[in-house]
């Protein structure tokens, strides 16, 4: 499915009929397809458990990122997770609590510091203590200021009764509980028991990628898995000002969920033994496995391999 | 969802005398441990986070000492659940209800409307603390319990339905004339230990029929295993509080929308009873000894924990089967530390 060229968040609210979500939610195809899909996943969990070896008590816990990378480059799914905060990534954190203050506050336009003193009112210690190592929030990179204000510009005001909820947690337990799919969106609006259809809203600091389009797939499954409903769209938000709305249909999570069902194999035969797949590629740059890895330190950009004539 | 007490003979026959029986034989053995103590025991709280420590990691719990096993103090984390009870009862009251009950509540506007007219600096409870911060302009704390508060709000309404089930009271709830509805037991007059139920709300009048239901929400939890162990200690903690057995524990989870329902019997009760002796006794042991790698239970919890420097079973376990994560292994690079943000492959 096209990734629709985006109006605006605004817009797409604006937009939303709710006689529509009766038809795009309660119909008896989405239904059927939601149960179809719930019963693949459960399937292919229970299959991959028995594998894998996962239990209740030990499960398998995937989120956004597990499923991406198992898919990407299995061997970079197993990478310890504490990775080095960079300024791209405090950056990162920086714009997405200011969306959340946006949200929360409408009636401030958030900024960096508000960012920041929300950050730590939440206990997220990262951002403090990176900023603390390079001298205090002055450290912070200069743009980020500039992403803020671009992104405060372009939130809108959102009614209260989209039930606007920051940081949403949803969780899909599978195989009786030996695996686990969770996720925790950036915000969430609408969805039962409101007369609205869900929306889920994903915040992006830096440049939208495909990446991105996945893991918004990834959260719609599982808000549809939750609630019985699709959510009627992913937002994505991109503080260079871009919004990508992506439209929301039975397909849709269809491969969302072929996707985790790879996941799932892919992870099976890692807990029963068997070494990780190692696929190079840009991402390798930033691995923190890189060092150890020969086929990633061996892969070079196709610039960077082409012999000149 | 009505609270019926089940006709199939599951669950407690006499309700009254079930709670009766488990005040008596909990007295006896918190006395008999308060009574080998060496020396005065002072303010043992029992709550579910004492409870579930003391049984996760006897060795840890101890180990924690004044400083862990206190309330750590409000929050955006920890206001988040008193806050969306507080706004949601105060929802409830105020609503003019219109034919069918009140209006859908619009979680975000219950909450700010809360925080702007319920709350000030001195206040009983939550109030006073969000009042506090009113007072010194921390809109950052604010908006963060906001955030947390409306989750809760949301996942209660999503999950139990609306209009909210006939005969739903939410509990532990903080009002202008101060907290009310939390259900706390002493075992004696004066003693040094009080049980508290942290139920959120209750669902049907306290009877000595017993024919309600505690009800417990979670915003997300990691997974479904700590359900029915939280339902056990609230059933118990609600019994001894309301001097009647609880026909049921629901507790709804808002990152899953489940909704289970674990039915109070004797042997719940029971195992409820022993979570909370067991806080007792932990409590009375960490006079004399703290850490004690002979009753150290490693799980996950060993990669937060202070001892597991110097906890051999925990460290045992991080080197085994706590390398894995989440079901996965973990590979680390010795040398990922130095090299790990290079931006491109090296070409010499």
């Amino acid at each position: 499915m096209p990734v629709r060229p985006a109006s605006t968040l605004a817009a797409l609210l604006a937009e939303v009929d709710i006689a529509a979500e009766a038809e795009a939610g309660d119909g008896p195809d989405v239904t059927g397809a939601l149960d179809d899909i719930a019963a693949l996943l459960d399937h292919a969990a229970r299959s991959a458990a028995a594998v894998g070896g996962w239990t209740p008590d030990e499960p398998l816990r995937l989120a956004k990122g597990t499923v991406g990378w198992l898919l990407r480059c299995p061997r970079r799914a197993l990478a310890a997770g504490d990775a080095e905060v960079s300024d791209d990534l405090v950056g990162g954190l920086v714009v997405d609590a200011a969306a959340k203050l946006a949200t929360l506050v409408p009636q401030r336009a958030p900024t960096v510091d508000a960012a920041l003193d929300y950050l730590a009112a939440t206990g997220d210690t990262a951002v403090a203590d990176h900023l603390a190592d390079r001298g205090g929030r002055g450290a912070l990179p200069p743009e980020v200021a500039g992403r803020v204000a671009l992104l405060a510009g372009a939130w809108p005001t959102i009614d209260p009764g989209w039930w606007p909820r920051v940081e949403e947690p949803v969780r899909a337990g599978l195989a009786g509980g030996a695996v686990v799919v969770s996720g925790r969106l950036d915000l969430l609006l609408g969805g039962a028991p409101t007369p609205r259809p869900a929306v889920v809203v994903e915040v992006k600091a830096g440049r939208w990628h495909d990446g991105a389009r996945a893991d918004g797939h990834l959260y719609a499954l599982l808000v549809a898995l939750r609630d019985g409903r699709p959510p009627a769209a992913v937002v994505t938000v991109v503080a260079d000002g871009t919004t990508q709305v992506e439209p929301i249909r039975p397909a849709v999570l269809g491969t969302a969920a072929d996707r985790v069902v790879h996941a799932l194999e892919v992870a099976g035969t890692i807990a029963a033994g068997e070494p990780a797949a190692t696929r190079p590629g840009p991402h390798c740059g930033h691995c923190p496995l890189r060092p150890d890895c020969p086929e990633g330190s061996a892969w070079r950009p196709v610039a960077d391999a082409t012999v000149p004539a | 969802m009505a609270a019926r007490r089940r006709r199939d003979g599951a669950g407690v026959k006499d309700a009254v005398g079930a709670a009766d029986r488990l005040r008596a034989g909990l007295t006896e053995t918190i006395t008999r441990v308060l009574a080998d103590a060496p020396a005065p025991v002072a303010d043992v709280y029992v709550g579910w986070v004492a409870a579930a420590e003391a049984a996760d990691c006897p060795a840890r719990y101890r180990a924690a000492g004044e400083g862990g096993w206190g309330f750590p103090g409000w929050t955006a984390s920890t206001a988040g659940a008193a806050v969306g009870r507080a706004a949601l009862d105060r929802h409830l009251h105020d609503a003019t209800a219109p034919p069918g009950g009140p209006d859908l509540p619009a979680p975000l506007e219950v909450v700010r409307t809360w925080m702007r007219d319920a709350t000030a600096a001195g206040a009983p409870g939550v109030a006073g603390w969000v009042g506090d911060l009113r007072a010194d302009r921390d809109g950052a704390t604010m908006a963060a319990t906001a955030a947390a508060a409306t989750r809760w709000i949301a996942g209660v309404v999503r999950v139990l339905g609306w209009p909210l089930p006939p005969g739903l009271v939410l509990l532990n709830v903080t009002r202008d004339d101060g907290p009310s509805g939390a259900a706390k037991w002493w075992p004696a007059k004066g003693s040094a230990v009080t049980v508290a139920s942290g139920a959120d709300a209750r669902l049907g009048r306290v009877t000595g029929s017993g024919e309600f239901a505690l009800v417990v929400h979670r915003p997300s939890s990691a997974d479904d295993r700590e359900v029915h162990r939280r339902a056990t200690f609230e059933a118990a903690a609600g019994a001894l509080g309301l001097r009647v057995a609880p026909d049921a524990v629901v507790v709804t989870a808002g990152d899953t929308g489940d909704r289970a329902r674990v039915v109070v019997d004797e042997a719940v009760l029971a195992a409820g009873g022993e979570m909370i002796a067991e806080v007792v006794r932990q409590r009375v042991r960490a006079m004399t000894t703290g850490y004690d790698a002979g009753d150290a239970r490693p799980s996950a919890r060993c990669r937060w924990c202070d001892e597991a420097g110097h906890c051999p079973p925990g460290t045992a376990w991080l080197a085994g089967p706590g390398r894995w994560r989440g079901g996965l292994p973990v590979l680390r690079s010795g040398r990922a530390s130095a090299t790990a943000a290079v931006g491109v492959a090296p070409t010499g």
